[in-house]
């Protein structure tokens, strides 16, 4: 038999490579780190990712995260305009639209967008309670922000297909959006001339 | 004008540095020495993709997990860097993130090679691949409009197949997307069918002697605006067919000689000036829309025509245009005027040498 680590630390290189981006060799470098000179540093990654498990919890409206016991800090914001809906693909993009100061209203994370090819299907992302949302607010305009490339606009058409039988105006981020990709790579002044130029769609 | 070449660790060359000249180059050699490598690699430098392979890897040499290609158009430095899974591409030394940015400052180009009979003998893919390769030269947003079309309608194909009742709604997101690009393609296929046919028909008549008349005529599968409905109507056949049943995918053109269908009626001689009035066809139409004529590089056929087409196709070059062939005998050289240079190939690893340089 040829020699390789002890099991626990094979389990730990088969946990790290699970991470996205992240490889067969870096896990590697990571965990002989974690090991060796970061060995005080691991405790304190156990207790963060313990501490994620407990104490973070997704709100069941927007599918942004909240503090376990705590009202949702966008849902339950009075100030916040509730007819509109702004549909992003995942919790980063609301930070994003947030510090272009262009927005107040309602987000709503869908947590991907669809991709048969990779397996996702509406069933896999926050479909249904978006159309629940719409109905309950009630909202009369949702804002499509996805990204530009074929996911994303497949997506948009879809969710467009999805909540107009609900009589409520479907609109998307103006053009001069980057081609193929997410809200990424976006600057914030971009983000607020896309928001404020928002078109309906066809 | 492309300058100069430099290969590095691309197909059976570990490096290898060649100056152009700004008419003709004619590589010479044996088989499966390395020359249409040459000629593949300047195509890849200018066009970011090969007419032999569509597989990456196939590019890099043996051994080697990255691949490089450098040369000078037009007084302006590119460089294309490839492995496996990632491109580098850089503009007078400065990396160029978007392949768009690099294809737009990059040189145009028309391959020759004998595939072109297919042109005519071939599957309508290879006549896709014909309008593709020129439309995407001309027009800037065409290579992302087909590459968009061809993602989507993946998609929409494994919907289609993937449930035993159809999901419609996420079929429809990737119709309606399909829809988009495939009005660009259609509307850019069309108009660079218009522009080819007067250009392929001198082509033609050089190559006759003014005895035969050459036509083509654009097949668009469904009207450029009409995608959508074309899709919502045949429902029925996609539920029986699981695919996606009409669209840019589905195009063709169809060529005529003297009036009749060139498959079934030209002879093989006809066929094989059809196909070269197609290829100059296609570089005068690049001249005249972008103002700057193309790089002709010809696989091995052009020492296998007789005289007077070599000179037709010469002759109905548009002017200033540069050209690489290879060949293996040079049986024809003393055809060429001055303006040539010849190089010899042997084993890729080989220097090429040059034999003649007037
Ligand atoms: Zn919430």
């Amino acid at each position: 038999m040829s020699l390789n680590y002890p099991a626990p630390i094979q389990r730990l290189i088969v946990q790290l490579k699970s991470l996205p981006g992240v490889g067969p060799r870096s896990a590697e470098r990571m965990a002989l780190w974690l090991l060796s000179a970061g060995r005080e540093r691991g405790g304190l990654l156990a207790d963060a990712l313990r501490a994620i498990e407990t104490e973070v919890v997704m709100c069941e409206d927007c599918g942004f995260y909240n503090e376990a016991g705590q009202a949702c800090l966008l849902c339950s914001n009075d100030k916040r305009q509730r007819h509109i809906v702004c549909v992003v693909e995942q919790a980063a993009d609301v930070l994003r639209l947030e510090r272009s100061r262009a927005y107040q209203g309602q987000y709503h994370v869908l947590g991907g967008k669809l991709s048969p090819l990779d397996n996702v299907t509406p069933e896999d992302l926050r479909m249904d309670s978006l159309e629940r949302r719409v109905a309950e607010l009630p909202a009369s305009e949702v804002i499509l922000a996805l990204g530009s490339d074929v996911e994303g606009e497949a997506t948009a058409n879809y969710i467009a297909d999805l909540v107009r039988p609900l009589g409520v105006a479907v609109t998307k981020l103006a053009q001069g959006m980057p081609a193929g990709g997410g809200l990424d790579h976006v600057d914030e002044l971009t983000l607020h001339h896309a928001l404020q130029g928002r078109r309906a769609m066809s | 004008m492309l300058s100069e070449i430099e290969v590095r660790d691309f197909r059976c060359f570990a490096h290898q540095r060649l100056e152009l000249h700004p008419q003709m180059t004619v590589l010479v050699g044996r088989n499966a020495q390395g020359k249409t490598s040459l000629l593949e690699a300047a195509c890849v430098l200018l066009r970011l993709q090969s007419p032999r392979t569509s597989v990456r890897t196939d590019l890099i040499r043996f051994d080697s997990s990255t691949l490089m290609v450098e040369g000078r158009w037009n007084g302006v430095s590119l460089r294309c860097g490839m492995s496996d899974s990632r491109r580098r591409l850089a503009i007078d030394g400065t990396i160029c993130g978007k392949s768009s940015d690099y294809l737009e400052r990059s040189g145009l180009v028309v391959w020759m090679d004998h595939s072109d009979m297919n042109l005519l003998r071939g599957t309508s893919e290879h006549r896709r691949r014909y309008l593709d390769f020129a439309a995407s030269q001309i027009e800037p947003g065409y290579l992302e409009a087909l590459q968009g079309y061809q993602r989507a309608l993946r998609s929409r194909n494994y919907i289609l197949k993937r449930d035993a009742t159809v999901q419609w709604r996420q079929v429809d997101a990737y119709g309606q997307l399909m829809a988009g690009f495939h009005q660009t393609l259609v509307l850019h296929r069309e108009q660079l069918v218009r522009a080819l046919k007067p250009k392929m028909g001198e082509v033609m008549s050089r190559l006759s002697f003014a005895t035969e008349e050459v036509g083509i005529e654009y097949l668009p599968a469904c009207s450029a605006e009409g995608l959508m409905d074309a899709l919502t109507r045949h429902r029925a056949e996609e539920e029986r067919s699981r695919t996606t049943y009409t669209g840019a995918h589905r195009d063709d053109f169809a060529l005529s000689i003297n009036g009749r269908n060139a498959e079934a009626f030209a002879s093989e001689g006809q066929q094989r000036s059809i196909s070269i009035a197609l290829k100059i066809g296609q570089a005068r139409v690049l001249d005249e829309a972008r103002s700057m004529a193309p790089l002709l590089l010809v696989d091995d056929v052009f020492g296998e025509l007789d005289p007077s087409r070599r000179r037709a196709l010469l002759s109905g070059l548009p002017l200033g245009t540069q050209s690489i062939f290879t060949t293996t005998h040079l049986d024809w050289a003393g055809e060429l005027g001055e303006g040539c240079q010849i190089v010899a190939v042997e084993k890729g690893e080989a220097r090429a040498k040059i034999l003649k340089r007037v």
